[in-house]
């Protein structure tokens, strides 16, 4: 039996993999206490794939694809990045990364992109991900870790509250550590849905607030003006660790309760009574501790940044960061959301959380890769702006798509597929054939988790290991090989081994000093069993647990409240539009659904999307029973079964986002994004829906 | 270009704030004449109430480079022929003049009060008249409120919360009347007599005694005299249009202004707010008001027209401890016989709610004592075309309807999902059951329900031992009556 961890979400379930056939099953630790979901459970199927890709495809001009060999794939590809970067430049070639792949191979793949392409054009699916909540803890606390706390100190708080996020279908075995709090009533569910997560704060567990979406920030200023209105925060912290008080106290003046309600639709006398649990809470006043936690549903709109940065504030009016018992944290989504975003794939980043346009940072990496620093490309361009730009003049003519299936998971993604279209070099690596590896020039077939060493770095960031079960079918390379020989015909600089272990000790080098700083975590430390945190800057530190309990990573130290203002969703609602579409995830399925609707029994619970609507909105457009609805706007449409549930507001349509083809709602979402950190505004856009003929 | 605002309330404050962001090469002048940094007013009844502090009213200041905030700055005079505005610190030029000096409380000339007010009589205008008052609510066992509108029952409810026993005096026959029917007030009216308001309806106040500079007492034409210690005027309020009117500016209730805001007789001089008389009246609502600055604000940045927004219809919600009443659009004696009005009355429990669907949309709105309905309705005025088929299901809110599933082991339908982290049904464990597994363990290692997240630990249980009870182990399988008859395999 091998012990590694699964292959889908940021909870990174522990688990043992043996048997023949091959089978997954829990084991004991701290973060999943020994449960697994059925995507875990079923994850060695992904293994046995019937389509697994085994041998590079090249793409005919007729659209088929015919096997080709490593070494003709290679040096063809090889050939047409020096002949487009001849005529457009090194920008002519831009890549995608994905926060599902190891940190070998993110750090890799950014180092791939800097020094073998020497474009500046990299960014990642972590950008619909993490981006909001990142951008927002960095200009708060000083650093991004998606939670500064273990999870299991959820369990000692009075209070958990969750701003946007659906943990019972996202990552079910978390919700584990929510016993204590609901039965001190103290479960908090901010969601314009009763979801799985929100039916837990049913029966005196806590407070499921309705909102209207799209008005995240709105009531967070509403509890934010509560607590200052009603002398609830905590003084004595704010002057002794914060700045930016007073301005932030007079930006929540003019958001009173009622005028909160009337844009949220959650009422005065509720926005109270959480506004009092947080404070009842909170440690200033006798309390046992609270947690505010963002998640997608918050974080995915053109004021996710503000909205994040808002619950921060609150947390900090709390004196909640850095409390024995108490904080704020993003609940990240991708396997490796957290390391991946850390080392290099990001547009504006280097290893160990460093920004590009440092030069201290920028001197440190090109030591690390023996390179000068000059030869280091500057900032590229967010996800979106960047897929937007694909094939248009002055745009590039060619891309690498790392661990990403963008033409489904992208906001507006018939406009990603037109762009993906213009190119003349489309490279993908995956293990089967997604939707996107099927608009490919070049399939490079690689290993899957289960093949392969290394590491990710879990929603605490602590970082784990990631271990070899099973031998990868003949024929398949792993990225870090293509890394390696595609480096090679380019002539690039550097080295670049194979050996994820080696691989990791060079991103421990050029993270050393980084604020997230791997330098003194080993493959060995890690298979010792030590629980390490980062950051941890040498050998014999113990890793970073908790952060904040004395300062912040701030130039003084200080954490800052940031204020801030409500724009509203960028589309508007109007007669051609007059419902809100909300769009998620279901607990079978695993982001785009490339992996998952390839496991059989996840495909056959869950094989197709869904539109819920409420009875009446159902009745209002003569929906009943399982008819089909077509959802549209401006950019397009899709079609899907209606499941009529009361548990949505009557003026919203969910729709989840794992499905491709007629069902593949991101064909209908909006591709505007926010201003700050480029994250698109996946969870709302104005939308018409009908009945669809059958 | 130079803009000078005169007047940093509400309004005036919001004007400025939203032309600096827009037009960063505009210089803004913001003159107030209270020596305060700009405040919240409409929390001034909250401050009364002891639910605001006073650091909860400081608004953002948006003194920032070429936007200047001037506090305690007085206008004197409006030179028009020169441009400029008069203050004691100095003249001010301005290419556009803003006019948002707002109302003042209306005192009502009776005895007691008509030469000015005695020690214990309030008006609830500015943040000192609010500190009074409040202070005042420490040392008095009585206070009457004049003025049955919105900012009087606010305020009644707020000196209530104190602890002081108060008496609401109307001229009109009912509470609130420019906002409920009389049939609604009336349930108003209980509510507030149960938190011990007492509620004094076409009341002809006579006077108010006063003893040693102080008041002692209202009473009424018919003799009927209320002791108090503390007089609050909440009997409307007075644009405040003095320096307009000295301008040579045209004024009638307010300050007249056309559709442009633009006063009628000076293009260069504009009023927004409570000053204001546009052709839908004059407003006395924030929320209008800040419309109007913003309309205001983008029309001057980029030299644009102006859509004036609308008064009517405009939103009141109360802000009362112990008090929610919110209205908006049309009421039902103003609908016409086209429009449907949906009632629900419910006086025992002090709560009254009344739609007003008018076409596709949901154009009125009044609740009393329902602060959750009234919320989700609020999200659903004059939204365009997603009315329910009949509007009465308006009245069940934006929650679930309250189907309840069957939570029992024994009676829930086989298809029930138990365990959702692995997608394990009722039917699949029974089916278990049938194989062997007759402990939570064994279910657990055969269905894998339980293993994810545990919640459904409890129900496998009730399971167990249900099944136990109707089918134990090791005997045949004869108790299928008891269960559904149908099993799905997994």
């Amino acid at each position: 039996m091998t012990d590694t961890h699964c292959p889908y979400c940021a909870l990174q379930c522990a688990q043992k993999l043996g048997g023949d056939p091959i089978a997954a099953e829990p084991r004991a630790f701290p973060t999943n206490v020994g449960g697994m979901c059925q995507k875990g459970w079923t994850s060695a199927e992904l293994l046995r794939a019937q389509d697994r890709i085994t041998t590079p495809l090249r793409r005919t001009p007729d659209g088929s694809y015919v096997e080709v060999t490593w070494d003709e794939a290679l040096d063809d590809i090889a050939a047409r990045v020096q002949a487009i970067q001849a005529a457009h430049g090194p920008d002519g070639v831009a890549v995608f990364g994905g926060g599902g792949l190891t940190n070998e191979k993110a750090y890799q793949l950014g180092k791939f992109a800097r020094l073998a392409l020497r474009t500046r054009l990299i960014d990642y699916n972590g950008r619909f991900c993490m981006s909001s909540a990142a951008a927002a803890a960095n200009r708060t606390l000083g650093v991004d870790r998606g939670l500064p706390f273990p999870l299991t100190d959820l369990n000692d708080a009075d209070v958990v509250a969750l701003f946007g996020s659906n943990l019972a279908d996202t990552m079910p075995p978390a919700v584990q550590h929510l016993g204590n709090v609901r039965e001190r009533g103290g479960l908090v569910v901010v969601d314009p849905r009763l979801s799985a997560t929100a039916r837990l704060t049913e029966e005196g567990a806590g407070e499921h607030a309705q909102l209207v979406p799209g008005t995240d920030l709105v009531l967070v200023l509403g509890l934010l003006h509560i607590v200052f209105a009603e002398s609830l925060a905590d003084d004595d912290y704010l002057t002794a660790r914060v700045d930016g008080v007073d301005a932030l106290r007079r930006s929540v003046a003019e958001w009173w309760p009622e005028r909160v309600a009337a844009t949220t639709g959650v009422s005065e006398t509720q926005l109270r009574r959480i506004a009092r649990t947080l404070a009842d809470a909170s440690p200033h006043r006798g309390g046992r501790g609270a947690f505010l936690l963002t998640g997608r549903g918050s974080e995915q709109h053109v004021d996710g940044t503000d909205t994040v940065t808002a619950v921060i504030n609150l947390a900090l009016a709390l004196g909640l960061v850095g409390a024995e018992r108490g904080g704020y944290g993003a609940i990240t989504g991708q396997g490796n959301g957290q390391g991946g975003r850390e080392h290099g794939q990001k547009s504006d980043q280097l290893p160990g959380y460093r920004m590009i346009a440092d030069p201290a940072a920028r001197e440190h990496v090109a030591g690390v890769w023996g390179v000068d620093p000059g030869l280091i490309p500057g900032p590229g361009i967010p996800a979106v702006e960047l897929l937007l730009s694909l094939g248009a003049p002055d745009g590039p003519r060619a891309l690498f798509v790392h661990g990403s299936n963008v033409l489904v998971s992208a906001p507006d993604a018939t406009a990603v597929r037109r762009r993906v279209e213009e190119l003349d070099l489309v490279v993908v690596c995956d293990f089967v054939p997604s939707e996107t590896a099927m608009l490919a020039d070049y399939v490079l077939p690689v290993t899957q988790w289960a093949e392969e060493e290394g590491t990710m770095t879990g929603l605490e960031g602590r970082v784990l290991r990631r271990r070899k079960a099973v031998e990868a079918p003949t024929g398949v390379r792993s990225e870090l090989e293509i890394f390696a020989e595609l480096a090679g015909r380019l002539d690039a600089p550097s080295t670049w081994s194979t050996e994820p272990r080696e691989v990791f000790d060079e991103l421990r080098r050029a993270s050393a000093g980084g604020r997230a700083d791997y330098a003194g975590i080993s493959y060995e430390r890690l298979d010792a069993g030590e629980a390490l945190y980062w950051p941890c800057p040498s050998e014999d530190h113990p890793g970073t647990p908790r952060l904040f309990s004395e300062s912040f990573p701030t130039p003084t130290g200080r954490a800052t409240m940031v204020a801030v203002r409500p724009v509203g969703p960028d589309d508007v609602i109007r007669a051609e539009a007059p419902v809100w579409l909300v769009t998620g995830r279901v607990l079978q399925h695993y982001q785009s659904g490339a992996q998952t609707r390839r496991v059989a029994r996840l495909n056959d619970s869950m094989p197709h999307a869904y539109v819920e609507i409420h009875p009446l909105l159902a009745a209002r457009i003569g929906v009943e029973g399982l008819d089909d609805i077509r959802v549209s706007s401006t950019r397009g449409s899709m079609v899907a079964q209606a499941r009529i549930s009361p548990d949505i507001r009557p003026d919203t349509v969910f729709v989840p986002f794992h499905f491709a083809d007629a069902g593949m709602v991101n064909a209908v979402t909006s591709s505007a994004t926010d201003p700050v950190s480029g994250m698109p505004e996946f969870k709302v856009c104005a939308v018409q829906i009908a009945r669809a003929a059958s | 270009m130079k803009v000078v605002v005169v007047g940093a309330g509400m309004v005036g404050n919001r004007f400025v704030d939203e032309l600096g962001r827009i037009a960063p090469d505009i210089d803004v002048d913001l003159l107030g004449e209270e020596s305060y940094e700009p405040y919240n007013r409409v929390l001034l009844t909250e401050l009364v109430a002891g639910r605001v502090d006073l650091a909860g009213l400081a608004l953002p200041t948006p003194d920032q480079g070429h936007v200047r905030v001037r506090p305690g700055v007085a206008a004197l005079e409006i030179d028009r022929a020169r441009r400029c505005v008069v203050t004691a610190d100095g003249e001010f030029e301005y290419d556009h003049l803003v006019l948002a000096t707002g109302s003042r409380g209306r005192v009502i000339p009776i005895p007691g009060l008509r030469d000015g007010l005695p020690r214990g009589a309030h008006v609830l205008r500015s943040l000192d008249d609010a500190r009074d008052i409040s202070a005042a609510a420490l040392n008095v066992e009585r206070a009457v409120v004049i003025g049955g509108g919105p900012l009087g029952i606010e305020l009644a409810c707020g000196l209530r919360h104190r602890g002081v026993e108060v008496t609401v005096m109307s001229i009109m026959a009912t509470m609130l009347d420019r906002d409920l029917d009389p049939h609604v007030a009336e349930i108003a009216e209980r509510t507030a007599r149960d938190l011990g308001i007492t509620f004094v309806g076409d009341a002809a106040i006579a006077s108010v005694s006063v003893a040693d500079g102080r008041v002692t007492a209202v009473c009424l034409a018919d003799g009927t005299t209320y002791p108090a210690g503390l007089v609050v005027l909440a009997a409307g309020t007075v644009p405040e249009t003095s320096l307009a009117g000295a301008a040579g500016l045209e004024t009638n209730l307010g300050i007249v202004v056309g559709d442009d805001l633009r006063t009628t007789l000076d293009p260069h001089i504009c009023a927004i707010g409570d000053c204001a008389e546009t052709s839908g009246g004059v407003s006395g609502l924030v929320a209008p008001g800040w419309a109007q600055a913003r309309a205001l604000a983008r029309s001057i940045a980029h030299g644009s027209d102006l859509e004036l927004p609308p008064i009517a219809g405009s939103a009141m919600r109360l802000k009362a401890v112990g008090l929610s009443v919110v209205t908006m659009g049309v009421r039902a004696s103003s609908a016409d016989e086209h429009d449907r009005v949906v009632t629900l009355s419910d006086p025992r429990e002090r709560r009254f709610i009344e739609l007003v669907a008018r076409g596709d949309t949901l154009a009125g709105v009044t609740c009393v004592g329902a602060p959750d309905l009234a919320a989700h309705l609020s999200t659903q005025f004059d939204r365009p075309g997603m009315l329910p088929i009949d509007p009465m299901h308006l009245l069940m809110g934006s929650g679930s309807t309250g189907v309840v599933e069957s939570a029992s082991p024994t009676t829930m339908p086989a298809a029930t999902t138990v365990c959702r982290c692995n997608g394990v049904t009722k039917g699949d464990l029974v089916h278990a059951w049938d194989g062997g597994a007759t402990t939570v363990e064994e279910l657990a290692g055969a269905t894998l329900a339980t293993t994810g997240c545990g919640g459904c630990t409890k129900l496998v249980c009730g399971i167990v031992d249900w099944l136990t009870e109707s089918d134990p182990p090791k005997i045949s399988h004869d108790a299928t009556s008891v269960r559904e008859a149908t099993v799905p395999s997994r």
